[in-house]
């Protein structure tokens, strides 16, 4: 043992910078891109492609994924490799990682504006992109552990921690909520039905954001931050307590995203409890990472990369305080649906996320290239233009989320509605305007961070391996024999973590298989019954479109919304929805009684409004779907879908598949006709009909006698 | 030139040392800077301004010679392999980042050395080394050179490899911790649920998932309270660990009960909670201060290694080998090692740190010296007298009056505890009998329901948390206590005794005084020539003393040194006699009784003398008026001479008991005469005169001027600059038993909520489960915030 | 709501597999020092230059 030569591989660390920044002004251009779709509907929503419902997903994906994904793999790659004092373990395995990744990206790039997507938030991907971002994932911790063991220095930096449980906890998440059953290359119905869907989305969808979005930058923000203003992080010791605490509590947190929904009082409330007590936590973590600065304050003022920092905890301070207030139930009744949400989130994107991300990159760079940063005065009007950027998306977006929210529950004094729906969206016209100027003002600030970084590395020159030396990991000798069991795990800690992430997974499954066979014991309703098979398809092309990006099927114990949309969901109106399509957002009204009610409109009256929704109600923003009166339905898939539904549990007796296209038509030919009683030829064929089905069949079978 | 500091360890440039543009104070400080600058090691400099510590004190090279020993190595190496050597060194002056940086970077500056780790908090290095490449003793000599001298003493790495961390607590804290929050998170469903259907099959589930995951709690995490709770009642009283481990398994056995007939969910939750909380608080109140050892004995202050005359050469042993006859060379600024006769001249022995006598003395060839006074003089032989062990200094430690351990009396928590075991036995009691007139099936739930809310897990939360509070309070403004027990021990002090030397005074800064008939010019500057010419350090510091003023050069006709005496000089007629007492008085010269230290004498005439003195410490005295107006008695203990009793006089106030030139043995007798009267003494002492005393006290707190340096077995230490804020330690210390009743008034009230549900047999689990988080959260709240307000309003900054 | 079953047994797992992480980072002493790993990942291992 003695001192070792080595050198670091700033060559992957490099590619994940580049793919960061690039996919990251491309995400956000895709965002701009939605939000002024919202604006200009009629002239941005170019069908089918590049319709809201598929754009949507695209943008969420691509910051989340691409942009904030690769951000974590550069700072992964860079500060584990200098804290263990060792190479990445292999460059094969950080090549596969990086191509690999970039690969899925370009996929969902491609696929989600074809309209192939699970529908489920942030996990859109269809199934063959889920299982390469498995491999990928296990590429990324094989090599990460690996690296681990094989360290210089035996003590693992607080940000390792945060690192292995992104790991742990991103691959469970994953495996359990991408648990879907393949149709055909391009289709996959989830196993999960209604209820039990949404609570296992929901498990994901809050996790995803605190172990993909959140643990990892911890991570980041206590090795760089520390780095950025030379000097220790203010207590290690709150940093270790942080990291335990924060484990223990995310993971039941999630259940806060369906309060007031069919999910069971006691979940809902589960969700709250934790959610709240993570602000503890939390707000240690932020402390910790401003106190970092105590006395620093005025190199903060000169240093950019400290301001962008301070931005970025700041932003991470102010959402998860935000978060446990919205959890709470008073307050979520409110917010939940409206546009408040979304200020939220980008709070904490583009805050916390995207600060961060543009703070580390502008340390790394210069460093990785031995140059100076091309401009300062770039990167101060990039940071100001972020930070005015932020206030103009946030503040317009809680102003609207308010009102929003008032309308949609104020009464008149007879009782009545005050407000249309449509009123409530015209009304937003000018908010969604103010947004998209934020989005405008961020996004020029990434694109001037492009350019300055790329003219920085034009300028330097990259040590593509960094020399280093270290001397090596000293024999650990006990005195005293015995206790091997821990000697051994002293010794191999990877061992451990893969070990208890297998014994994870096998209890899964474990459990999967009987949870699956026996028949749950969500309430059923009688009289709700599967779809019929045109439902069935029209229903998957509702998936298809993205419409519950815009529109939630899940209505509220209030007044206000029984009166807007009907009798409140139940758990058991939801059994045979593969995949659930509660929402989370209500751009457009509520639709889950759309057929039923008050809200019962005729075929014609779906027919144009799918055609030219502006041309019946005035000011809508909902895209055009006239392609669906060209689009010929896909019958041949009529009886693998009901087979597969069958194998999901749902009651259709075996021989119905054989007929179920007879069964299609035969149904499609009524509504054809009484579009022909208004003067509407169109095929039956067509796509447009099975969507009109479905929309006519949301919320008819509770009131069946 | 304009005033510099030194580049590498800030302290004033007097010389004008300089390398480029960099500037040194000395050429120890040079030196290492350009070894640094060799190495392309100054990022040193860059991570910290001026991190250096200062190389001033040329450093033998052969003061480490007995690290050549086997022996010696033996006994510091903690591990060898093949020639590779593992060795822990305490290094007090780790102060910074640079610091750090230097340390772990050592292989650059020799290959031999492999790795080296820090730990900053404890100030220890670890070390591998090559053995083949570096030798132990170059090894601490590169160390020293860069200004990390390690400290190495006799049985010196023993309480090294003592501090360990307590895993076992943290252990129970990570399983408690854990099935807490998923006990909790499976338990919500049964308070939550509007109906049980709501939950229907999952129900049993939950319930059972939550027997399993409670189980560890009970059997690890809980242990040891049912440990201490059965010691306890082994030696037949009721310590507060038994009513808790009672509710403890109450609780759990309810809880099973319940599960098993299906009759509720029971309280594992609450249970296993409170549980988690009261280690916490255990191992919150166990703030250890890692850098600091309370328990030295003598061996801590002597050197590992002497170097004794072999067949006719000097070979270095381990301390620890020489024998009665043994023949030693004793090299300036070592210590004595044990006692012995003088077999050369020229010993000028500083016996402060033994006795806290001033100035250092001088000993005649043929006189005994004795172990710990350390050799001012140029190098001396001496032929020991008594084995290190049976020495006049360490013989202190086999005095029977130390034997007698302190006599601390349990802390009061748990007489608090009993009476409030007996109550609520008596409670459970009362409802038991209620309901056995009333409805006898309520009987079981109402008794096991008060045994479960009224445990006096509150009580202990209050005081560890506030005791923990406390402690860290006092740690920040320097006064770092053993323990918590430490606190309690203020509560009973009613009598502090301090010490002159090093307590009251200053080590570090030294000044001469003189005393008697003011002297002419001339008779000055005569004293200021003949003292400059002799090589005596007394002679140099008078001449330093005079040096300042421009005296005008005086011609010296004779002069004559008489060894251990002192000196005469003749110059223009005059006859000019400078040395000790005893000398002068030989000469026929009549001498006041008080005069000490080095008198001056013209023509038989007595003038005056010089003594050295250490300056008194800044705030003495109003700490003291502060100490009295409280109601404390002062007592002064000093090992010194009378000469300086008015200056204490005036300090302590003319009531204050003084009593001088105390042995070790007398100050501990001292202290125990004071206990025997009823007293509880706290003694304020340092260095190893008081090591019996501080040991013998009810209270003993070591001064040091730096915390790093050894300081004798104590129950806290002390900073010397913070020794004027004394009284409101005292006072802060004292008010922790205060915040505690406060805060257990206010648990009180939770247990009596927890009461009315309890005794009307309607204790639900929710009520428990909403209670256990209350009332320990707001309990811990309360303690922060309580001892924080005092601290602020007791502990002023500086 | 059989599903939630499934979702607290895999909670419990990823919960437990922490558990024993932190067992393991105390046993090995990962837990020892709680400060100069603060101030270590501060240094680069440059080279030494000789100069």
């Amino acid at each position: 043992m003695q001192l070792e030569s080595f050198q670091y591989d700033n060559k992957t660390v490099r590619n994940f910078a580049l793919a960061t920044i690039i996919w990251g002004v491309v995400g956000m251009t895709v965002g701009l891109w939605v939000a002024l779709q919202l604006v200009f509907p009629t002239v941005l929503n170019l069908q089918p492609y590049f319709n809201f419902g598929r754009l949507r997903p695209l943008h969420t994906n691509a910051v989340i994924f691409a942009f904030v994904g690769n951000g974590i793999f550069m700072g992964v790659y860079y500060s584990l490799q200098r804290l263990l004092k060792t190479r990445m373990y292999s460059d094969t395995l950080s090549k596969i990682h990086f191509w690999g990744w970039q690969l899925i990206i370009v996929a969902a790039a491609i696929t989600l504006p074809l309209g192939l997507t699970t529908s489920k938030e942030y996990a859109e991907l269809e199934w063959p992109i889920d299982i390469a971002i498995t491999i990928i994932w296990v590429v990324f911790g094989w090599n990460m552990f690996a690296t681990i063991i094989k360290r210089r220095e035996r003590h693992l930096y607080v940000a390792i921690w945060f690192y292995i449980a992104t790991f742990v906890t991103v691959a469970v998440l994953h495996l359990v909520n991408s648990f879907e059953l393949p149709i055909s290359f391009f289709k996959s119905y989830s196993w999960y039905a209604g209820v039990q869907d949404a609570l296992v989305q929901w498990w994901y969808g809050h996790n995803a954001v605190a172990f993909f979005l959140t643990t990892p930058y911890l991570g980041l923000m206590y090795y760089f931050m520390p780095k950025a203003a030379n000097r220790p992080v203010f207590s290690y010791k709150l940093s270790i307590i942080h990291f335990w605490a924060l484990i223990f509590l995310y993971i039941w947190a999630g259940p806060h995203h369906l309060l007031y929904t069919a999910l069971p009082n006691w979940a809902q409330s589960i969700g709250i409890v934790f959610s709240f007590m993570l602000i503890f936590p939390s707000w240690g973590g932020m402390i910790n990472g401003l106190l970092t600065l105590r006395g620093a304050w005025d190199r903060v003022r000169e240093d950019v990369i400290l301001k962008f920092m301070v931005v970025a905890v700041t932003a991470y301070g102010m959402s998860t305080f935000e978060g446990p207030m919205l959890s709470l139930k008073s307050i979520n009744a409110v917010a939940h649906f409206t546009d408040w949400i979304i200020a939220h989130v980008h709070v904490g994107g583009l805050g916390w996320n995207g600060m961060l991300t543009f703070g580390i990159l502008y340390w790394l760079i210069p460093r990785m290239y031995k140059t100076e940063l091309y401009s300062k005065k770039l990167a101060n009007i990039h940071f100001w233009l972020a930070t005015l950027g932020i206030l103009f998306y946030a503040i317009p977006m809680y102003w609207a989320g308010f009102q929003q929210a008032e309308m949609w529950k104020q009464f008149t004094e007879s009782g009545q509605l005050k407000y249309q729906f449509l009123e409530t969206v015209t009304y937003m016209a000018p908010f969604y305007a103010m947004r998209a100027l934020g989005g405008v003002l961020y996004l020029s600030g990434a694109i001037i961070a492009m350019v300055n970084i790329f003219k920085t590395i034009g300028q330097g020159n990259l040590v593509e391996n960094e020399a280093a030396e270290a001397p090596a990991l000293e024999k650990t000798y006990t005195k005293h024999a015995g206790e091997h069991w821990h000697r051994w795990i002293e010794r191999k800690p990877t061992p451990l973590l893969i070990l208890s992430l297998v014994v994870i997974l096998i209890g899964g499954m474990v459990e999967i298989i009987p949870t699956f066979l026996v028949k749950s014991n969500v309430p059923t309703i009688a009289s709700v019954k599967p779809y019929t098979p045109l439902e069935l398809q029209g229903r998957d092309i509702y998936v298809r479109e993205g419409c519950y990006t815009c529109h939630s099927q899940m209505i509220r114990p209030f007044r206000s919304e029984t009166e807007r949309y009907g009798e409140y969901s139940k758990a058991g109106e939801f059994v045979y929805d593969h995949p659930f399509q509660w929402g989370s957002k209500r751009t457009g009204p509520d639709l889950a009684r759309e057929g039923a009610g008050n809200l019962k409109k005729s075929n014609t009256w779906h027919f144009n409004h799918l055609e030219e929704p502006s041309a019946i109600s005035t000011g809508s923003v909902m895209p055009s779907y006239a392609f669906l009166i060209e689009n010929d339905l896909d019958t041949a898939s009529t009886p693998v879908k009901i087979n597969a539904m069958r194998t999901l549990g749902v009651p259709y007796d075996a021989s119905f598949a054989a007929k179920a296209n007879a069964d299609l038509m035969a149904q499609a030919k009524e509504i054809t006709a009484s579009l022909k009683k208004d003067g509407i030829e169109v095929p039956a064929n067509k796509e447009i009909i099975a969507v009109i089905a479905y929309l006519q069949r949301l919320g008819t079978d509770i009131n069946k006698k | 030139m304009t005033k510099q500091n030194c580049y590498h360890c800030g302290a004033d440039c007097e010389e004008n040392i300089q390398v480029e543009d960099k500037f040194f104070c000395c050429e120890g400080c040079k030196m290492v800077y350009q070894l640094l600058d060799e190495n392309g090691m100054c990022r040193y400099y860059d991570l910290s301004e001026m991190p250096g510590v200062s190389a001033k004190g040329k450093f033998a090279s052969e003061k480490y010679n007995y690290l050549d020993s086997i022996a010696i190595q033996d006994q510091l190496i903690q591990f060898k392999l093949a020639n590779q050597a593992h060795i822990v060194f305490y290094l007090p002056q780790i102060h910074c980042v640079s610091c750090v940086w230097l340390l772990e970077n050592l292989h650059k500056l020799n290959p031999g050395i492999l790795h080296s780790q820090t730990h900053f908090e404890k100030k220890e290095i670890k070390i591998v080394y090559d053995l083949q490449k570096i030798s132990l003793k170059e090894l601490v000599q590169l160390l020293a050179f860069v200004g990390y001298e390690p400290m190495i003493h006799l049985g010196g790495n023993e309480w090294l490899k003592k501090k360990k961390v307590n895993k076992k607590q943290l252990f129970k804290i990570g399983v408690a911790g854990f099935c807490f929050s998923n006990i909790m998170m499976l338990s919500f469903p049964d308070y939550l649920s509007t109906s049980i259907g709501d939950l229907g099959e999952l129900r049993p589930f939950f319930v059972y998932l939550n027997l399993l995951l409670s189980i560890p709690v009970l059997l690890f995490s809980a242990s040891g309270f049912f440990i201490s709770a059965y010691t306890g009642l082994r030696q037949k009283w009721l310590n507060i660990d038994a009513p808790i481990a009672l509710a403890i398994l109450v609780t759990f056995s309810r809880s099973v009960y319940e599960i098993m007939t299906h009759t509720g969910g029971g309280y594992l939750d609450s249970m296993s909670g409170i549980v988690f909380f009261m280690l916490v608080g255990r191992w919150f109140q166990d703030k250890s201060y890692d850098s600091f050892s309370f328990d030295r004995d003598y061996t801590s202050f002597f050197p590992l290694g002497v170097t004794v005359m072999q067949e006719g050469k000097w070979v270095n042993t381990p301390l620890s080998t020489i024998e009665k006859g043994a023949h030693l060379l004793i090299r300036t600024d070592e210590m004595i090692a044990a006692d012995a006769i003088l077999l050369t001249d020229g010993a000028l022995i500083d016996y402060s740190f033994v006795t806290g006598e001033n100035a250092p003395i001088e000993v005649p060839k043929g006189s005994t010296v004795y172990a710990g006074g350390i050799q001012k003089g140029r190098s001396i032989e001496v032929e020991v007298l008594k084995t290190v062990g049976q020495s006049y200094i360490t013989e202190l430690w086999n005095s029977p009056l130390l034997n007698s351990t302190k006599n601390k009396e349990q802390s009061f928590v748990h007489p608090w505890s009993q009476y409030f075991t007996y109550v609520l036995f008596s409670i459970a009691f009362l409802s038991g009998l209620y309901w056995w007139l009333v409805n006898p099936s309520n009987i079981l739930p109402a008794v096991t329901s008060v045994l479960i809310v009224a445990c006096p897990c509150s009580l202990l939360l209050t005081v560890t948390f506030t005791y923990g509070n406390v402690l860290r309070y006092l740690g920040k403004s320097k006064l770092y206590c053993k323990n918590s027990s430490v606190l309690e021990s203020f509560e009973k002090i009613d009598t502090i005794v301090f010490d002159k030397t090093g307590t009251l005074t200053n080590h570090e800064d030294t000044h001469l005084v003189y005393e008697g008939t003011t002297l002419t010019a001339q008779q000055e500057a005569t004293i200021f020539a003949i003292t400059n010419e002799s090589l005596h350090p007394l002679s140099q510091l008078i001449a330093q003393y005079y040096a300042y003023k421009k005296l005008a050069a005086i011609k010296i006709d004779h002069i004559e040194n008489f060894i251990g005496k002192g000196t005469r000089a003749i110059s223009n007629g005059e006859s000019i006699w400078i040395g000790s007492a005893k000398f002068l008085a030989e000469n026929e010269i009549a001498i006041p009784a008080e005069a000490a230290g080095v008198l001056i004498a013209f023509n038989q005439l007595y003038l005056g003398c010089f003594s050295v003195n250490h300056v008194y410490r800044k705030g003495i005295q109003p700490m003291v008026t502060e100490l009295k107006e409280s109601g404390y008695e002062i007592h002064l203990l000093s090992g010194d001479h009378p000469t300086e009793k008015n200056n204490l006089v005036q300090i302590l106030g003319a009531t204050t008991p003084m009593l001088f030139e105390q042995k070790p043995n007398d100050k501990l007798a001292y202290i125990q005469h004071l206990q025997s009267q009823g007293h509880c003494v706290m003694m304020v002492g340092d260095g190893l005169n008081d090591a019996g005393a501080l040991k013998k006290s009810d209270l003993g707190i070591a001064v040091t001027d730096q915390t790093h340096l050894f300081t004798p077995a104590s129950d806290a230490i002390l900073e010397g600059s913070q020794i004027a804020n004394l009284h409101q330690f005292i006072a802060y210390a004292k008010k922790g038993k205060l915040i505690i009743v406060i805060i257990f008034i206010l648990s009180i009230i939770y247990n009596l909520i927890g009461m009315y549900f309890a005794t009307r047999a309607q204790l639900s689990p929710m009520v428990a489960a909403i209670l256990m988080p209350l009332s320990s959260i707001s309990i811990v709240a309360l303690s922060a915030l309580l001892s924080y307000l005092y601290s602020i309003r007791l502990l002023k900054k500086n | 709501m059989s599903v939630l079953i499934l979702l607290i047994i895999i909670s419990v797992f990823v919960a437990g597999g922490f558990l024993l992480a932190f067992l393991w980072s105390v046993k090995s002493g990962q837990m020892d020092d709680d400060y100069t790993p603060s101030v270590r990942m501060l240094f680069d291992d440059e080279v030494k230059s000789d100069k």
